[in-house]
Parts: structure tokens; sequence; C-alpha cells
């Protein structure tokens, strides 16, 4: 048989995998193709069948043509995945922030399993349980259709929906101005911020009165934090003006899901700053581990939210390419 | 537009053919050769659809393929089975249904454009 035959058959065999009726599949495709080849071009050479087989279509198209057009998950329950996910993850994150504030481990097995750890480790651990959330209810629905029952799957009215999540509307010029509104104070924010690190060393004081400067926190942990700080702001003033300068709607989504990358890191790096010789303003001490844990809940909680953001961006970029 | 109308005459195809093929094979037929009549009727087809579709009804009982090896060339032949017959019957009575209605509604329509 003549090699870009046997390669272009060899391709489609590899996407039909696991058929038992592949052999006569591809026996009837190489009869097709042979015959073509000869009733419309003379002697078979592999010029002639090469004209037929890209007639005939690439490998993959060919392959999906044998198989039923079943969806994984039925679209009725597709609008499901994502409040789904999005409800499991927020039982989830609830008990990541007792496992992190207490502590503790939480195991229910096969179901949950939190083990002990740090704050920056809950920050980075929390993507990763929203994508095995997702995957979960992804896989429970995907048995539902299987199924091929008459299930009605209740619909709770809150959580996350991506289908409900409008992209940025160009023609909307109001909209425009004001993410461009927007991006000027968060411009203006940080370069008062920068301004103020420039001079001071530091972007947190005890009162705005310049002349007689009391900063917040100690030299070496202000000077930390502050950059972590201007750093944050910075990014999230470049992905405003991306979104509003940039063409194309994929950039801005890349960019947004770096500027939530960036963000979940520079909380992680806050959240590892140690407590004890923080502040250069006296504090009481029993005040102290409350004022700590608030500010904690209060990382965990915006990172919750990046988390979140950047999980359905990469899902949204997902999908594009998915349909590309 | 040409893309929308692409996709129109996909689905509209996909159900045509096949009671084109049911009606087709009648008479005993092989795929190329299908091909070929679908050709000589000015109906182009895609062919990568045309065995997936075969092997579907195949499935289903409507038509009974044979591998005929006597030839230098093994070829798969097709015919029509009579639970096959009787659905094919049944589609082409739909078929004309429908064909009436459309008749009918265009043809009101002109009457009502007309002044």
């Amino acid at each position: 048989m003549p090699k870009n035959l046997e390669n272009y058959l060899e391709e489609i065999s590899h996407f039909l995998s696991g058929r038992e009726e592949r052999h006569e599949i591809l026996s009837e495709i190489r009869s097709h193709i042979m015959e073509k080849a000869e009733q419309e071009g003379g002697p078979v050479t592999e010029a002639s069948l090469e004209k037929v087989i890209s007639a005939y279509g690439q490998p993959r198209r060919v392959a999906e043509k044998y198989l039923e057009n079943r969806p994984v998950i039925a679209p009725v329950f597709q609008r499901h995945l994502f409040r789904y996910a999005s409800c499991l993850f927020a039982i989830h994150f609830a008990f990541t922030v007792f496992a992190v504030a207490f502590k503790e481990s939480f195991i229910s097995f096969p179901f949950l399993f939190i083990p002990r750890m740090g704050i920056f480790d809950a920050v980075m651990y929390l993507p990763m349980a929203f994508l095995a959330d997702f995957g979960v209810v992804a896989l429970i629905l995907y048995f539902i259709t299987r199924s091929g029952k008459e299930i009605k799957l209740p619909w709770p009215k809150f959580a996350l929906d991506l289908n409900e999540m409008k992209a940025f509307d160009k023609k909307n010029l109001a909209a425009k101005a004001a993410t461009l509104f927007g991006g000027g104070v968060m411009l203006a924010l940080t370069a008062v911020a920068i301004w103020l690190f420039v001079k001071f060393h530091t972007i947190f004081f005890v009162s705005f009165n310049f002349e007689k400067f009391r900063p917040l926190l100690l030299p070496e942990p202000g000077r930390r934090i502050s950059l972590i700080v201007i750093a944050m702001l910075a990014a999230q003033t470049i992905a405003i003006f991306v979104s509003v300068f940039a063409r194309s709607r994929r950039m801005v989504c890349w960019v947004d899901a770096a500027t939530d990358a960036l963000g979940l890191v520079l909380i992680g790096m806050l959240l590892r700053q140690p407590a004890a010789g923080l502040f250069a303003v006296h504090i009481a001490p029993a005040s102290m581990p409350m004022i700590w844990f608030a500010l904690t809940i209060g990382l965990l909680v915006v990172a919750l939210m990046i988390a979140i953001d950047l999980v359905a961006k990469l899902v949204r970029l997902g999908r594009k390419s998915l349909k590309k | 537009m040409d893309n929308e109308l692409g996709s129109f005459e996909t689905e509209m195809k996909r159900g045509f053919l096949q009671l084109l093929v049911l009606v087709l094979l009648e008479k005993e037929a092989y795929g190329y050769a299908m091909v070929r009549a679908f050709r000589d009727l000015r109906y182009e087809i895609e062919e990568n659809t045309l065995y997936p579709l075969l092997r579907r009804l195949e499935k289903r009982a409507l038509i009974q393929g044979k591998w005929d090896v006597s030839e230098e060339r093994p070829r798969k032949f097709y015919a029509i089975t009579s639970e096959g017959k009787k659905l094919r019957d049944e589609l082409v009575g739909i078929w004309n249904h429908q064909d009436n209605i459309l008749k009918q509604v265009l043809k009101e329509k002109k009457h009502a454009q007309e002044p």
C-alpha cells in the first residue's frame, strides 16, 4: 500500500482507538480512496492518492463522523456546572478558612480532605480546590447524562455562573468611560504610592501630617509590604488600561488572568509576613491576635474573589480555545 | 451569510441524504458508486459523511452490507432491508407532505404579493 495512504489510515485509526469496527471502517475508506484515485486519475500514484486523500478530509474530522455525537454533559445540565461547582467551592473555602484559623485538618473520606496548612499554602491551594470541585461536579453531571434518566436537578439562585458574566462591550461608550475613569483613579493612587515610597520608604502612616512623619509599620516590614501593595496597584492599573485599549478580548482575558495570578502570589506574600515586630506604634498585646485574625480573613476573602475570577478567566480562555 | 447558509444546508442535507440513500439502495450499490450516482444527479456530498451514515443505517438493520472479495479490490455492497423499505416509504410520505405544505405556503405568499 502506498506510504501516504498508509499514514493517512494510520492517523484515522489512532482517532478511532478502542472501536471494534475500526478495521472495517479503514478497509472501506481504503477501498474508496484507491477506487476514486484510479477512476479519476488513471494509474494510482502517490500524487494522485494525495489529491484524493486531501479531498476526503482531515483524519480527525473523518474519525469524528463515526463517533456518536453525544455530549459529555447534556445541554440541560451544562448551566448547572458552574453553579454547583461554585457552591461546592464555597463549602471548600469555608473549611479551608477553618483549617487555617484553627490549625486543623478536615477529612471526610472520600468527599473532603483539607490538610492543616498555613495561610500561604491556603492561597495556593484554593485555585486547585476550585478545579477539583469543578471536576467532581463535571463527573457527576457526566454520569447523570450517561444514565439518560429524567432527573431534575435543583437550581440554587446564587453562586457563580459563567454564562451570566458578560464580556466587556467595546461599543458601550459609557462603560468604557467609567473603566477609563477607574483606570485614572488607579493610576493616580499608584503614582501617589510610588511618590510616598520614594520619599518615606513606606506608604503606611498613622496620620497624613508629613511634617510630623509617623509610620504605621517598622522600617523593614513597612518597606516590604509597601512594595507588595504598589505592585498590586500597578498590576491592576495596567490590566484596566489594557481592557480599555486592547483590540482582542482574548488578550484582555489573558492579561486579567495574569493579573489575578500575580495578585494571588502577592497576597500570599502579604500573609507570610510575621505578626510580631510589624507595627511601629503601640498596640495592646491583647488586641493583636484579633487584629491579625481580621486582617487574615479579609485578605483570604480578597484571595477567594481573585481565585474565582482567575478560574473563570482560565475556563473562558479554555472554552474559546476549544471552540477554535 | 455564506457560513449561515452552509450550516443550514448541512442540517437539511443530513436528513435528505439518509432518505436518498434508502431510496437509492433499492438496488445494491457500494460507497463510491453511490457518490458517482449523486454526482450524476448534480448532488454533491462530502464523501466522508456517506460511510458513517451507511454504518449507522446498517447498525439499525435498515440496510445490509456485504463484502465482495471476488474482484482485485474488495468492495462493500449495501442493499436495503425489508425494515428499511418500510421506513423509507414512511419517510417519502413525510417528505411529500412537507413538500406540499411548502409549495402551498409559497403559492399563498405569491398570491398575497400580487397587486
